[in-house]
């Protein structure tokens, strides 16, 4: 009898779920605009694409974990460790310009998806929290940075790559639309492929899909190697923003990447989410910041708010998830 | 409604009484209608489909769901409790089919999990905890179960048996047992009824919500019908019949046992044999061995632990093997996991739909292509049309119930969901099909149409290995069974000596 009387009630539902998010990010931009002078001037706007690029890119990696029911708590030290082998790699006496930056490009990814697959390798094979085995790589990465590295931050890289970091097209950075291209990828995978139909099950019921005759173990994998590579393209948009490869660099990005897909309305037990929530997630935190500073409020309190609007989410978010269990 | 629902033979005897209780979720309504009445120290059954009301009335009686309409009497008081602390306070307590125990506390912590003793200093008292737990074990006859055992080294049985000696320690007016017998056995089932038994004539009025009409007539005095939110009928059991409370469960004449079939071929082709089949950790010196024959429905009969769902799980490959030969068609293969046993033309239904056979959460259609994803692919890519179409195929033909293709499987009830299951394994067109307890947690009248789908299957040649713990589905389905005890074949019974007698024998043989 649920099946035929609720579905009006279902559907406006599902309607407020998924334009939830968009409508508080609406609200904000709103609130913005009105509030501050220069919110909604075309170079903030640049700006604030600007910064949510970095963000965004491991935001769409650590959505396929976290759908699949687990966490990377690495991809901040994988981005700083896949940035020094790039660099490493760019500034390689005897190369041409070409050379050097697609060598460091192939390198930086390499570097990346190698972490993921280990990643993936150690928590998917002895059953492992990704918790702990990300946690673990956390330190391995950022170890392996300094070392490779000396300690030392690297520059003077090829000066088309420094012009791929900071290219506007129409006033939206160059990064930006690559991150944005990303989203339509993961999208599709997650939408339109047995990858993405896997990943769903498994963050719902691994022994379901398990009992279908699916390999849990190479989709676990797979997951755990896309956030890995997303983490080495991460990576590259940072070198050629920046122009450096520092082994410091991504300090705690990972806890920002979590955030753009909670906000988003994933759910951290996996099985439920989208990368559609992601990058909305990752324009909140985006807006919120630049906002609030253009509001004159310290980076103090703009932290504090993020943390308050993540932890909001989260509770909404159960609400939700309690409230569509009752009906 | 029946005349008997208000006595008026004695002063009042009833304890509690419900008058056109209604509860609406949104536009749902879960209960539309429900009168219904407790008398001091009956055995009350509430029975009807999936769906039919029965939780929900529980939850609205223990104070989980507010109610949206009519009156609840508790010992001639209004009652309309807010919370479950609220119902428990005024003697309402409930065991439910999912159990609320601590798996990794002991059995006297558990017992005492509510309102834990404390010493004079404040500090938790774990004397105290062991005496109480002793006492209300004691209480229910249980003294064979030991207070400091950590609960997840108990069975099932006794899992549940803790749960109704937490729940009667504090003194309980009503107690509302939720398909106790869900997941026992028979003789664990017989230990259940006398307990329940004794505490009726101590004067508590017990609750009984089953699918199983024959518990129904065994132990309990009067039952109550629900079909679509609303009371049927509340009869007395004496003066009522199986037959008639089928009736008002699905409001027309079912057929409870299908007509027999006849025997298997002698010659028909060997699909499945195993020989000297070791699971591991096998407790038996000599493994299994037997033939499934093409279109041949085999039981499967034993106690809880006798080693059955762990034969299937190790034939499906999903449990390693420890030693002997399993032969398809006559070949010897080697399967390392379920893909391969998929490919070799088995499906397996398990035990546990919500557990390991669906994704609840996801959509019937993507439910029913799981085990068959090349169907309904390109390259790695979904089609979904292809995807829909297979699921409305396999949908008709199993004459599920269900508005969208693309509604989540949560949405369904019981039985349809478990036709979702065998849709998902008929979209591999298997020659061979597992199935453990294809028929727990689904209404009667679902069950039959699975006798059915069933029998079709095995008509059209598929060969079935079929675990249950209800000897009357086995006997009613199977051309053979075979019983097991302690990983180990006892015998095989044929259909000219079925019985719940021989069988449980067998079964009963080597403990």
């Amino acid at each position: 009898m649920t099946t035929t009387t609720s579905n009006a009630g279902r559907s406006f539902r599902d309607l407020i779920n998924r334009a939830g998010i968009g409508l508080a990010l609406l609200g904000l931009v709103i609130f913005f605009s009105v509030t501050t002078e220069h919110f909604l001037t075309p170079n903030n706007i640049t700006n604030i694409l600007t910064q949510i690029t970095i963000n965004l890119i491991l935001g769409v990696g650590m959505t396929f974990v976290i759908l699949i029911g687990g966490i990377d708590l690495s991809v901040g030290s994988i981005l700083a460790f896949a940035a020094v082998i790039a660099g490493k790699a760019i500034t390689l006496p005897g190369l041409g310009p070409t050379e050097a930056i697609l060598l460091a490009i192939f390198a930086g990814l390499l570097a990346g998806l190698v972490c993921g697959l280990l990643n993936g390798f150690l928590s998917a094979y002895w059953s492992i929290p990704s918790f702990i085995i990300t946690l673990g790589m956390l330190n391995i990465a950022r170890g392996a940075a300094l070392q490779v590295s000396d300690a030392q931050t690297i520059y003077a890289f090829p000066k088309a790559f420094e012009q791929f970091g900071s290219a506007l097209i129409f006033g939206i950075p160059l990064v930006f639309l690559l991150a944005l291209a990303l989203v339509g990828i993961a999208w599709f995978i997650l939408n339109r492929t047995v990858l993405g139909r896997m990943i769903y099950g498994i963050g719902n019921n691994e022994e379901a899909v398990r009992l279908a005759g699916h390999s849990v173990f190479r989709y676990k994998m797979i997951a755990f190697s896309l956030c890995g590579l997303t983490a080495g393209i991460a990576a590259i948009v940072y070198m050629a923003r920046l122009n450096i490869a520092s082994p410091i660099a991504g300090i705690g990005f990972e806890l920002n990447a979590i955030a753009a897909v909670i906000i988003g309305g994933t759910s951290l037990n996996g099985g439920r989410g989208s990368v559609i929530g992601t990058l909305m997630g990752a324009f909140i935190i985006g807006v919120l910041a630049n906002g609030l500073i253009l509001l004159g409020l310290s980076d103090f309190m703009r932290q504090m708010i993020t943390g308050v609007v993540l932890i909001v989410a989260v509770v909404l978010d159960q609400f939700r998830a309690r409230y569509g269990r009752a009906a | 409604m029946q005349a008997q629902q208000h006595g008026s033979d004695a002063p009042d005897p009833d304890v509690l009484r419900v008058t056109g209780l209604k509860k609406y979720f949104g536009g749902v309504k879960a209960l539309d209608g429900v009168d219904f009445s407790l008398r001091k120290g009956e055995i009350h059954a509430l029975v009807g489909e999936n769906g039919a009301g029965k939780s929900t009335l529980i939850r609205v009686l223990t104070g989980v769901h507010r109610f949206t309409e009519g009156t609840i009497t508790l010992d001639g008081a209004p009652f309309a409790p807010h919370t479950p602390q609220q119902a428990k306070a005024r003697g309402i307590q409930v065991v439910h089919q999912e159990f609320n125990l601590l798996s990794h506390l002991s059995v006297a912590e558990n017992i005492s999990i509510e309102a834990l003793p404390r010493t004079r200093l404040g500090l938790y008292d774990r004397a105290e905890v062991r005496r109480r737990a002793r006492t209300a074990l004691d209480g229910i006859g249980l003294t064979d179960v030991d207070v400091d055992a950590t609960i997840s080294t108990l069975g099932i049985a006794h899992r549940q048996l803790v749960e109704i000696a937490r729940a009667l320690q504090t003194d309980s007016a009503i107690l509302i047992l939720d398909e106790p017998t869900a997941t026992l056995t028979d003789r664990e089932k017989l230990r259940l009824f006398d307990i329940v038994r004794a505490l009726a004539d101590r004067g508590v009025t017990v609750v009984f919500v089953t699918h199983h009409l024959d518990e129904v007539f065994r132990i309990c005095d009067r039952v109550t019908v629900f079909r679509n939110g609303k009371t049927i009928a509340t009869e007395d059991v004496a003066g009522s019949s199986p037959a008639a409370v089928v009736r008002h469960m699905v409001g027309r004449d079912l057929a409870l046992t299908p007509a027999p079939r006849p025997p298997v071929a002698a010659d028909a082709p060997v699909v499945l044999a195993l020989e000297d089949f070791r699971v591991t950790g096998s407790r038996a010196a000599t493994g299994v061995t037997f033939d499934l024959r093409r279109g041949e429905i085999l039981g499967i009969a034993g106690l809880v632990g006798a080693g059955r769902t762990e034969l299937l799980r190790s034939i499906f490959a999903v449990d390693p093997v420890a030693s002997g030969t399993l032969r398809r068609d006559g070949a010897v293969v080697t399967l390392a996991n379920p893909a391969q046993a998929i490919a070799a033309g088995m499906g397996f239904v398990t035990e546990d739909r919500k557990d390991e056979g669906l994704i609840l959460s996801m959509p019937i259609a993507a439910n029913t292509s799981l085990a068959s994803m090349a169907l309904v692919t390109r390259f790695g890519l979904l089609r979904d049309g292809d995807e829909a179409a297979l699921a409305m195929r396999k949908g008709a033909q199993l004459q599920l119930k269900f508005s969208k293709i693309s509604d989540a499987v949560s949405s369904l009830s019981g039985g349809n969901q478990q036709k979702v299951v065998l849709a998902k394994w008929l979209a591999t067109k298997p020659d061979i099909l597992l199935l453990d307890e294809p028929t727990r947690g689904v209404d009667v009248g679902a069950k039959a149409e699975i006798y059915t789908i069933l029998r079709d299957l095995a008509d059209a040649g598929v060969a079935m290995l079929v675990v249950s713990s209800e000897l009357p589905e086995l006997m009613a389905l199977c051309d053979r069974i075979l019983v097991m005890a302690a990983d180990a074949i006892q015998g095989c019974v044929l259909p000219q000596d079925y019985s719940e007698e021989t069988i449980l024998k067998l079964a009963y043989g080597q403990t």
